[in-house]
């Protein structure tokens, strides 16, 4: 690593008019104003597969033809395993300048380490134009924006329009009443109803988080985020809610050891091969399945439908949870180029790749009118209607509450635990920190 | 019991306790020492200095000193970067003591201690005394069961997670018997999984455990066999009278090992059922427990915590097991007489 | 009349007999158990993965070389072998020689403190890794040895010492005092008696240590996990998982990955096998 710098010390010495501090090594905090010099950065993403993997790629390729001093490094880690990396790479200095960012308590705490880079004041007109306020909100703290968001990404059931008409189902569900209904029919007709990937934790807490929107007001929601205090009642209700539509075992076998993403055995596979007919899963998930798919191509009847209504819920019908996909420049990245990618990759054509590669709904307004797919239409009618969007309720609860409400769910759905004992589970986790 | 620590590799070695004890006890009191004692001078302590120093030094930085240090932090609630800040006495050790998550990942680790040495010993020594003839193809034999425990446990459970997925290879080949009715969850039933993982445990160590108990049998005099012979003692009689008896410290030794080896499992676990998973599934681990609240979740503090009680219970079982198990083997290198 | 016998015996050429056929049907059902899954990953990697959803449980067929080739070819096997064989051929030279020096200091010197040495790493065998992972990484951060791949080598040196010096201290202890002694008549010093009288005599115990100590670092999985962030520095076992993870869509190449992982290792031990329990034996007497 010196060596390396003394070499580009050296290259930056022949080659710069300019007197400025060029430091070719990847930590020049906010120095030079110098576009030349040249600059390497690294770039984490978690997109190892299929399209999404070869869309980093192209981008940071078209990029570096833009800015030819620049030299982007990509590393693509599983998504199960990005949190810890990126933790361990933050904490011990050695962090990537890009990287993937989901907002929400995670990326709270990064603030609060003085980990990221703020990048208000660096986000172009051009960008404000294209990305509308509200979404920045997800990636900003106390009014300071420290992500470039790339994705919106609710969540909702995918579902196999085949499977369902094979049995017989022919409107989507709109109540729970109407989803257990169809779980019986699914059954019947002789398909898991709904894939379940509970090895990772985070899609089984899912369930148990839009319940909790449907039986929660959004005030409630907050508050309960920001303290951490689950004691309003509404959320044991939804866990029973949890529990009562457990009970009636609607999901694959072998739930608790399937994956989300990984394999053909993973909740995605079993979708993408037709093993089960959907699952409740962010706006990710058509990529996902693509990638899963026999021929690797998207799955040709994939279709969404909203999380039903519960009866009785002091949620606004409508309400949606979703995440918003980013990145963020680490603190020490060197400030120009880091934030020149983050614009790049908001740019219509860059979002419009985007949207074609992973096949979730791009935040870019421009972008979103070229997006063909039903399914994808049909999710950001529902976002943009939607009276509450929450964030993922782990993300934004940061990692060790969020782990902890995530591991709670689990055991509720494996039969170990009650309604109860989710809420438990955050209070014994808070006094772990 | 586990390749992760094999890195201080105390079960590869089933020495360490006998000679621990006899050799030890042998060791540190060197022949003729009453009668001749020298002085030790300047150019002697120089040599031992040079000579183990660097041992010294290494073993203090990256064994003693981060236990040392794993006893502070564990005073604190810390978040990984900076200095530790926020002094909270003992309440990590408190929350430990208190968790019910804890209590059934210390219950984990009691069960698989129990079920490897009862799994195992019997097993082990049966075979190690079947394979104990010179015969025609003991070393290939012996080469071929051995394989298992040289496969790191990474692919030994990266392997195993496949072939025992619901969908996966276990279940189709029983559907294909014809016996379908025994397919199930096998890693995702609380109820058989834990001892799906003895059974992989097993699996892997047997092997070592045979190879052991022959390494102990081949110290036995073959005169003592033929002496038994000649008597007119069966081959199971001699077995049974003069092999097992003599076996008893290899066999105290390889139950040490493989106590303080099922105490210390993690890879194993952590790649089968992943970060989340493993205590609902009833398989977690004192260190699977220490990592999944430690590192994963951000608390550096109470991961160190946890840290420092799984080597105190290490340290306990293991006293413990010297004193009173291993005492009539030795003379007691760690808790016995100074000499 | 026993003299006699045993003559008889040593001038006939030494013929192993045959056990019964009861050894060998429980040594094959034996060994069929113990490769089972080995064999499943073997062939794993000859199937595609169509073949693998279909039947999961079957033979390959057609067999299919690609998945093995594509991984000789791409770069990040090779590159994860390189990793670990460095790691541990330095982990091991690195334990033989300072735990050598160190056993040599225990066995034949006496001063004050050595018993309290001898129980220092001794003690050392009750904290494996696994208990000392987290204040190690926090230790190996400070240093900034962090994704370098010497920060698994120096903490596995350390680790490893505790069992070297358990074997070999009772081999070097096995030195007659006479040699010492005459080595010492002869002019020669403490140490020159070190370099010339017991290095060669530790041999057996050096090499047992020595094969302990290189499989325990090349398996070795929850050091690199916490130590080693970036891709190019990752060990085969951190690789294994890696890719198992990131390649999970392709199961086939997942197996053929893995058991071209399992080569090295049990190359390593096929040829070093005798050596092995050969060592273990004259442990355990003793």
């Amino acid at each position: 690593m010196a060596v390396f710098a003394v070499l580009m010390l050296g290259a930056a010495g022949l080659t710069a008019c300019d007197s400025g501090s060029t430091d070719g090594g990847s930590s020049t905090p906010g120095a030079s104003a110098n576009a030349d010099a040249p600059v390497t950065m690294t770039l984490w993403h978690n997109a190892t597969t299929g399209d999404g993997k070869t869309f980093e790629e192209t981008t940071v390729a078209d990029f570096e033809k833009i800015h030819p001093n620049v030299t982007i490094k990509i590393q693509a880690i599983q998504n199960e395993d990005m949190d810890g990396k990126l933790q361990t790479a933050l904490n011990s200095g050695d962090a990537p300048d890009i990287f993937m960012q989901r907002g929400g308590g995670k990326m709270a705490a990064m603030v609060d380490a003085g980990q990221l880079m703020d990048i208000t004041s660096f986000v172009t007109e051009d960008t404000h134009t294209v990305i509308p306020d509200g979404t920045f909100a997800a990636d900003s703290l106390d009014g300071k924006i420290y992500a470039m968001p790339q994705s919106i990404l609710p969540g909702g059931f995918f579902y196999s329009k085949d499977l369902f008409a094979a049995a017989g189902i022919t409107s989507t569900p709109t109540t729970i009443d109407e989803l257990n209904a169809a779980v019986t029919a699914l059954k019947a007709s002789g398909v898991a109803p709904i894939a379940l990937g509970a090895k990772d934790a985070w899609p089984a807490a899912h369930w148990y988080f839009f319940f909790a929107i449907r039986e929660c007001t959004s005030d409630t929601i907050a508050a309960s985020a920001a303290s951490k205090d689950f004691s309003d009642p509404c959320w044991l209700k939804a866990g029973e809610d949890l529990q009562a539509f457990a009970a009636t075992t609607p999901f694959n076998d072998g739930f608790l050891t399937t994956s989300a993403q990984q394999g053909a055995g993973s909740s995605a596979g079993l979708v993408a091969n037709h093993q089960a007919a959907m699952e409740l899963m962010g706006a990710w998930d058509p990529g996902v399945i693509g990638s899963l798919t026999p021929d690797g191509q998207p799955l040709p009847d994939l279709g969404w439908f909203p999380f039903p209504e519960v009866p009785g819920g002091a949620g606004a019908p409508g309400s949606m949870m979703g995440g918003v996909d980013g990145f963020s420049c680490s603190a020490e990245a060197p400030q120009v180029a880091c934030t020149d990618f983050l614009n790049y990759i908001a740019t219509t054509p860059v979002q419009e790749n985007y949207y074609k590669a992973f096949n979730s709904p791009p935040v870019n307004i421009e972008a979103q009118s070229a997006v063909t797919e039903p399914y994808l239409q049909d999710i950001l009618a529902a976002v943009n209607s939607a009276p509450y969007v929450s964030q993922w309720l782990d993300t934004v609860l940061g990692a060790n509450v969020g782990n902890a409400l995530n591991v709670g769910v689990v055991n509720m759905l494996a039969g170990q635990g009650d309604p109860a004992s989710i809420i438990t589970a955050v209070s014994d986790a808070a006094a772990k920190e | 019991m586990t390749d992760s620590t094999r890195e201080s590799s105390s079960e590869n070695s089933p020495v360490n306790l006998s000679t621990t004890g006899s050799s030890a006890a042998a060791a540190l009191l060197p022949v003729g020492s009453r009668q001749r004692r020298r002085g030790i001078g300047w150019p002697a302590r120089l040599e031992i200095a040079v000579l183990s120093g660097p041992a010294i030094i290494m073993f203090f930085t990256f064994v003693i000193l981060p236990v040392l240090m794993a006893a502070y932090y564990g005073f604190f609630s810390w978040k990984g970067y900076g200095p530790p800040k926020d002094f909270v006495g003992l309440r990590n050790y408190l929350t430990i003591l208190q968790d019910p998550t804890f209590h059934d990942a210390l219950r984990h680790n009691a069960t698989i201690v129990v079920l490897s040495l009862l799994l195992q010993g019997p097993v082990a020594i049966l075979l190690a005394l079947l394979l104990n003839k010179k015969m025609r193809g003991q070393s290939v034999i012996r080469v071929l069961i051995f394989i298992p425990y040289v496969i790191s446990e990474v692919i030994v459970g990266t392997g195993w997670s496949l072939i025992l997925s619901t969908a996966g290879a276990l279940n189709a080949f029983l559907k294909d018997a014809g016996l379908g009715w025994l397919a199930q969850d096998w890693l995702s039933n609380p109820k058989i999984a834990i001892w799906v993982l003895m059974v992989i445990i097993t699996w892997k160590y047997i092997g070592f455990a045979v190879i052991l108990l022959m390494a102990g049998l081949q110290g036995i005099p073959d005169e003592l066999y033929e002496a038994a012979a000649i008597d007119g003692a069966s081959y199971w009689q001699i077995q049974r009278r003069i092999a097992l008896p003599l076996l008893g410290p290899t066999i105290r030794i390889w139950a040490f090992l493989s106590i303080i080896g099922s105490l210390q499992l993690f890879d194993l676990v952590y790649i089968i059922w992943g970060q989340f998973v493993a205590a609902t599934a009833g398989t977690s681990t004192m260190a699977t427990y220490m990592v999944a609240n430690g590192r994963t979740s951000g608390n550096y503090g109470f991961g160190n915590a946890v840290a420092v009680f799984l080597f105190l219970i290490t340290l306990v079982v293991a006293l413990f097991y010297q004193r009173f198990v291993l005492r009539r083997d030795t003379a007691g290198a760690l808790t016995g007489s100074k000499k | 009349m026993i003299d006699a016998v045993e003559e008889v015996t040593l001038r006939r050429a030494p013929k192993r007999p045959w056990a019964s056929p009861i050894v060998y049907l429980v040594a094959l059902v034996l060994v069929s158990a113990m490769l089972a899954p080995v064999a499943y990953i073997i062939f794993g990697g000859f199937r595609t993965n169509s073949q693998i959803t279909v039947s999961p449980s079957g033979l390959p067929h057609p067999w299919v070389v690609e998945n093995y080739l594509e991984v000789l070819r791409g770069g990040i096997f090779w590159r994860e072998v390189g990793n670990s064989t460095f790691v541990a051929l330095v982990t091991t030279a690195g334990t033989v020689t300072i735990g050598l020096a160190a056993s040599f200091v225990l066995a034949r010197y006496r001063f004050n403190g050595r018993a309290v040495m001898y129980s220092l790493f001794a003690a050392g065998l009750m904290f494996p890794m696994t208990v000392a992972i987290t204040p190690l990484y926090l230790m190996i951060r400070s240093l900034g040895l962090v994704n370098s791949l010497w920060g698994v080598i120096l903490p596995q040196i350390a680790f490893g010492l505790a069992t070297t010096v358990i074997i070999l201290v009772p081999f070097l202890r096995a030195i007659p005092n006479e040699i010492e002694e005459a080595a010492a008549i002869d002019g020669c010093s403490r140490l020159g008696f070190f370099w010339r009288m017991v290095i060669p005599l530790a041999v057996p115990g050096v090499i047992t240590t020595a094969i302990l100590s290189f499989i325990g670092s090349w398996n070795g999985y929850i050091l690199p996990l916490f130590i080693l962030n970036d891709e190019a520095n990752f060990t085969l076992p951190l690789g294994v998982q890696a890719f198992a993870s990131q390649y999970s869509v392709d199961t086939a190449k997942v197996l053929a990955f893995t058991s071209l992982s399992m080569i090295p290792a049990l190359v390593f031990f096929s040829l070093f096998e005798r050596r092995i329990v050969g060592g273990l034996t004259g442990a355990v007497k003793g």
